[in-house]
């Protein structure tokens, strides 16, 4: 159990509470018309918004990782931190490999590259 | 009860079991395609599509019953049909299953031996007269004549021209025409042969445990006992006889394949059977022979290597176990009906999710699905009993070798395998509710099906092979008399591999059309990949070099591998170069490469295990004359099986196709000699499979007669040679389990850089045992 | 080799257990369970063959699911017993004294971790490799090559849908809201479990209903998401929260169906889409988390049951940490399919 508190209250309940003001954050997020703020960073809405989405996301797999599964202020935390972590390089390899390569691959390349067109 | 009467229950038993094989229900035959003319199948349709009753047919001359090799004087006539008119009257096409033909005059042409048609000389007939000269055999000939009647206005087709067909048999002194035998039948009489003798041999086991108590009453507690253990020790006994069952089925599989290959164009196993061959070899000794064998031994060593008197999660380890027997029977299904799965172990899409595939694949895909399950579950098993469960003493740099080679297996297994257990669920969804993942109408990408499978495929074939490293680290530095050369770089190796396999699965997939960035990081992955490989290889080698071998059966057997391996190693980096592979794919020099790794790497790992352990397992000796007997021969025919093939494979000839052919046209075909070597591997591949009936025979004789071993008969130093042969159960007490003083002291107690790094992280500050 | 129990170890495969002697020795359990599998999935493949349904075979599967249920009873019955006093620790580094069950279930979570990123990586690939159903109408549009009546292939993401007007969401909402919710309940029934000077009855009250609870939530989580894919549902007016009247309709009412090769949006005009894989992905995904779900309903099923028998105490309470491990990683994973499939 956790031995600490945040912001003098106990930890789990103060996570939820957290943990619903993100997630209110991301709904209100996507219905807001931020074309305008997204024009300022040249970018579409759709693209800032999955950036809010990513960047809400993040935290939240954080504090329920850290204070619900006991991954901080527990005696046991590095080494289990670890073991949760371990995987981290596989997921890159999965998702760099299957998830960010995609069946037109050979299109991106430049021309003198891609087949039909030099000459074979 | 008294043991005549128990020995009559057990005869009457068998004969029933004998009898209901011979009345058993012929399994459902596959059409057997008729060879040669659609004529013969489909019939005429140049003059009319319907044969008409108005044309009368009759082919005279031939006899009640034949004399073999005759010559006999035959008349085709016909009449009926149209009027005849100006030229062109008819014509005719007679076909004999046997003999020979000959012409008489120029109304007549042969198109082959058995086969005769009109000239445009005998076009305006409607008699024509041959001969036929019968065959040597005796057996029954039928005959099929077609003859049509035209009015001879020139004009093909037309309600007025009108055919028509006759069917006679001729009788010969022999009889009927033996049916060539079908492919499934035999398949499924060896392996229902196989079940019999495997539950002969286990009633007979049950029999020796309690001689004078082979009762019924006595029956239904053992097995019990025997389906509801969850002891490391009884589980690994249960993978091993599924293994080496289904390594059995896997080889009768092999054989029928090379029956067929034997020569170009046997005609025994088509093209639709051949696939569903070679998936169900690939699957089954994949998933059902090699995976279990392995589990086998990692059930029973690990936890008397490391001290432990299970493993962590005994009743899951149980359901592992129990999972696998009953994903056969899924992955089995419709094989025996001509419906089996076709499409390859790799199972590609879009194939694999189409309608034309096998109704088999949807039940081979759930089958996959369980076991899928079952590895993840004895992964997870595994990496926790190694992490917590080792004995006082022993940090992770003093485990042995073999249980090293376990926990990266298990490591790669269990984060590997949930990519294939995804694609199997997609492709089962997509086969039984049409969701569309592979669908390419509807925008399915088949590549990622590619991805997944050998996302997992390539930790998988790493998964098999490491273990058999483990073995014959042990057996090597047991019969070297010392200890292993160079145990930590062995073990960086090991978790290198496991390591670096996740990131060269491409290689797989170069003549896919995938990203060509991602071939080219692949190729060079793979190329790095050899390196920590051929470390372990020189390793064993200077262990050797440093002590003093003894050569035992498990000796030799390491020994052919590391032989067998190396060459399989060196064939396999042939395929990084991706110019090479373009060419080397789908051909027989992969089959080569991956029978050398598998069947030289892993089966002679195994091998090299079983003689090793099978006196700790058991309690008794293995007979080493017999051993070294089917070393022998075993070894010398495995290397006439799979050497020829590189050179098979890189002249062109190609995998997964069901025959090969020789002509004089060099450019479409293979050379004559491929014909010659073919079936020299036959021949080889026949003799390798009975030298393993070597083995199972001196298992079970030594079994029963075996001189009793000691706890220690090679004179090892782990663990497992502690405990007596075979070990109790619990295999150690919870209360007092063993502790390691090392004997290479000035290892045990010395960390590296690593693991003083690992050390300061992880443990807590009072530590005494400076253990890594 | 050792037999089949003796007299001083008595041997019950059925269950119950006596676990002063250590873990099961016999169960029936993993045998009848991979046959009840064996012969769900068997069903289920006849039940099903490219989209067509043969209903006669439900008993079938349901009779594997039924002895799939029997083998957990089994199961369950040798673990009702269970009250910790064996618990084996790690000996050594460096999980050096964390309960093995423990590590056990972080590992178990390292293969699910897996899992997730093998649905997620296919939802990338197809996502980034097959163009947006918008985007391909505008583009079309604006150079006028749309052709009317013609099927497009493109990829609709399924937020078009739900996050399109505020009511569709509340489904996915609440669940969010639900599964936080549970999270945090199942470490109170944690918290009181381990709470050491407490009355035994406080205890077994506290642990039940917040157990309790957590599966009500669990629960609710499932049908809502029955409900937003094949229910749909119905606003009243409340005139003074300037709410009108609106009915919800579910997504397959919607068209957005594994089958959907001519699907329609108002957004787009006269623009027939083949969305299969994009619903194929949707459905499968959030299903597989929901499969999770509903996983976590049959454990939490035992374990409300245990807790209202008194089973859990200060020595055992770790057994409800297991399962809150697992259940904060499938909360975990919601918070990730949660943004990516539903709002994004």
């Amino acid at each position: 159990m956790a031995h600490y508190k945040i912001l003098g209250r106990d930890p789990y309940w103060m996570n939820f509470f957290g943990l619903m003001i993100l997630t209110l954050i991301e709904v209100v997020a996507v219905y807001l018309p931020l074309a305008g703020v997204a024009g300022d960073y040249g970018m579409t809405e759709k693209q800032l918004t999955l950036w809010i989405l990513t960047l809400i996301a993040i935290p939240k797999f954080a504090m329920i990782a850290a204070i619900f599964m006991h991954l901080f202020g527990d005696e046991d935390s590095k080494i289990l931190t670890l073991t949760a972590l371990f995987p981290t390089f596989f997921i890159i390899v999965m998702v760099l490999f299957i998830g960010l390569t995609h069946p037109d691959a050979t299109t991106g390349l430049p021309a003198w590259c891609r087949p039909g067109t030099y000459g074979l | 009860m008294e043991r005549k009467t128990a020995m009559t229950r057990s005869m009457v038993v068998l004969v029933f079991i004998a009898i209901a094989m011979v009345v058993s229900p012929a399994v459902n035959s596959l059409p057997t395609g008729i060879g040669g003319d659609n004529i013969q199948t489909q019939g005429c349709n140049c003059h009319n599509t319907l044969p008409s009753s108005n044309v009368i047919t009759s082919l005279a001359g031939l006899p009640e019953e034949y004399n073999v090799s005759t010559t006999y004087t035959l008349t085709i006539s016909f009449s009926g049909g149209p009027a005849e008119g100006g030229v062109n009257s008819g014509g005719f096409n007679l076909w004999a299953s046997d003999g020979d033909f000959s012409v008489v005059d120029a109304t007549v042409q042969a198109r082959s031996p058995t086969e005769l048609t009109h000239t445009e000389a005998g076009n305006d007939y409607r008699s024509w007269t041959i001969e036929w000269t019968s065959p040597d055999h005796g057996r029954n000939v039928d005959f099929i004549l077609h003859v049509n009647s035209v009015n001879g206005d020139g004009a093909n087709t037309g309600s007025i021209d009108e055919w028509n067909r006759l069917d006679v048999t001729v009788a010969g002194s022999a009889g009927a025409e033996l049916e060539p035998a079908d492919a499934f039948k035999v398949l499924g009489t060896l392996i229902m042969i196989s079940v019999v003798l495997l539950t002969v041999t286990i009633l007979y086991g049950f029999y020796r445990t309690n001689p004078d108590n082979f009762t019924w009453d006595y029956l239904a507690p053992w097995i019990t006992g025997w389906l509801t253990s969850t002891d490391h020790k009884r589980i690994g006994t249960l993978y091993f006889v599924q293994g080496l069952f289904f390594l059995g089925v896997g080889g009768i599989m092999a054989m029928m394949i090379r029956v067929q290959l034997a020569g170009p164009d046997t005609g025994f196993i088509s093209q639709d059977q051949y696939n569903q061959f070679f998936t169900l070899h690939g699957t089954t000794m994949i998933f059902l022979a090699a995976m279990p064998l392995i589990a086998g031994f990692a059930n029973w060593i690990v936890p008397l290597q490391i001290g432990a008197p299970d493993l962590a999660l005994p009743r899951i380890n149980a359901l592992s176990f129990w999972l696998q027997p009953f994903a056969a029977l899924l992955i089995f299904t419709g094989v025996f009906s001509g419906e089996g799965a076709d499409t390859g172990w790799t199972g590609y899409a879009p194939y694999v999710v189409s309608a034309g595939a096998h109704d088999g694949v949807t039940y081979w895909v759930a089958g996959q699905i369980m076991l899928v399950a079952s590895s993840t579950l004895t992964g997870i098993n595994f990496l926790t009993t190694m992490a917590v469960m080792r004995a006082k003493g022993m940090g992770w740099m003093q485990m042995p070798l073999f249980t090293w080679s376990i926990l990266v297996a298990n490591v790669m297994l269990f984060l590997s395998i949930p990519a294939f257990g995804i694609g199997l669920i997609q492709v089962f969804l997509d086969r039984t509710i049409s969701t569309a993942f592979y669908d390419m109408t509807a925008g399915g990408d088949p590549l990622l099906w590619s991805h997944l499978f050998w996302y997992f495929g390539h930790p998988e074939v790493y998964v098999v092979i490491v273990p058999a490293f483990g073995v014959i680290s042990e057996v090597l530095a047991t019969s070297a008399r010392r200890s292993i050369f160079g145990y930590r770089s062995m073990v960086y190796a090991m978790a290198g591999i496991g390591l670096l396999s996740f990131i060269v699965y491409g290689h797989h997939m170069f003549t896919s059309g995938m990203s060509p960035t991602l071939r080219f990081v692949t190729m060079l992955t793979t190329m790095l990949v050899a390196v920590p490989t051929g470390i372990k290889i020189f390793n064993w080698l200077k262990t050797m070099h440093g002590g003093s071998l003894v050569y035992r059966t498990h000796t030799l057997w390491a020994l052919g591998f590391l032989v067998t391996f190396t060459l399989g190693g060196i064939s396999g980096m042939y395929f990084p170069a991706i110019a090479m592979d373009l060419h080397l794919h789908e051909t027989y020099f992969v089959v080569a490469h991956f029978h050398y790794v598998l069947v030289g790497g892993t089966v002679f790992g195994m091998f090299a295990a079983i003689y090793y352990w099978y006196p700790k397992m058991t309690g008794r000796m293995l007979d080493e004359r017999l051993g070294t007997l089917h070393f022998l021969i075993g070894f010398i025919s495995y290397n006439g099986i799979f050497w020829p093939m590189h050179r098979l494979g890189v002249v062109g000839m190609p995998r997964r196709t069901h025959t090969y052919f020789i002509t004089t046209d060099d450019f479409t075909s293979i050379p004559e000699w491929a014909a010659d070597w073919n079936l020299f591997i036959s021949v080889s591949a026949f003799i390798f499979f009975f030298s393993n009936l070597i083995l199972v025979a001196n298992m079970l004789i030594s079994l029963v007669r075996g001189q009793k071993a000691p706890a220690d008969p090679w004179g090892g130093w782990s663990f497992e040679w502690m405990v007596s042969s075979p070990p109790p159960t619990p295999s150690f007490d919870w209360n007092n389990l063993p502790e390691l003083r090392d004997a290479n002291e000035h290892i045990a107690h010395e960390p590296t850089r690593m693991g003083a790094w690992f050390n300061r992280l992880m443990v807590p500050d009072q530590e005494e045992e400076a253990s890594n | 080799m050792s037999g089949y129990g003796d007299s001083e170890h008595p041997v019950e495969p059925w269950g119950p257990h006596d676990w002063s002697h250590g873990a099961p020795h016999n169960s029936f359990s993993p045998i009848i369970m991979s046959m009840g599998i064996a012969l769900f999935f068997f069903m289920m493949a006849q039940a099903w063959s490219f989209g067509t349904y043969t209903p006669g075979y439900i008993p079938g599967i349901l009779l594997g699911l039924a002895i799939v249920g029997f083998s957990l009873f089994i199961w369950w019955r040798q673990d009702i017993s269970f009250d910790g006093s064996y618990e084996p620790r790690s000996a050594g580094v460096p999980f050096k004294n964390i309960q093995i069950r423990k590590v056990a279930v972080w590992v178990f979570l390292m293969s699910e971790m897996m899992v997730f990123t093998s649905l997620f990586s296919t939802y990338m690939r197809y996502r980034l490799g097959i163009e947006n159903c918008g985007d391909m109408y505008e583009r079309l549009e604006a150079s006028h090559e749309l052709v009317s009546g013609a099927t497009y292939t493109c990829f609709e993401p399924a937020s078009h849908l739900i996050a399109s007007s505020g009511w569709h969401l509340t489904p996915g909402a609440i669940n969010t809201f639900a599964l936080i919710l549970s999270s945090f309940t199942i470490v109170q029934a944690l918290r009181y479990a381990k709470m050491p000077d407490l009355d035994e009855e406080v205890r077994r009250r506290k642990v039940y209903r917040y157990l309790g609870s957590t599966w009500c939530l669990a629960v609710l989580f499932l049908t809502l998401k029955m409900v937003e894919w094949f229910i749909g549902f119905h606003i009243p007016e409340i005139g003074f929260l300037g709410i009108s009247e609106q009915n919800i309709h579910p997504l397959v009412a919607e068209g957005y169906t594994i089958h959907a090769d001519a699907y329609t949006h108002h957004d787009y005009h006269d623009f027939i889409m083949n969305i299969r894989v994009s619903a194929s992905l949707f459905y499968v995904t959030t299903g597989t988390h929901g499969a999770h779900v509903a996983g976590g309903i049959i454990g939490l099923s035992y374990m409300t049951y245990k807790a209202w028998k008194g089973g859990y105490t200060p020595t055992n309470a770790v057994s409800i940490e297991y399962f809150g491990l697992y259940w904060h990683f499938v909360d975990l994973v919601w918070v990730l399919v949660f943004p990516f499939f539903y709002l994004y």
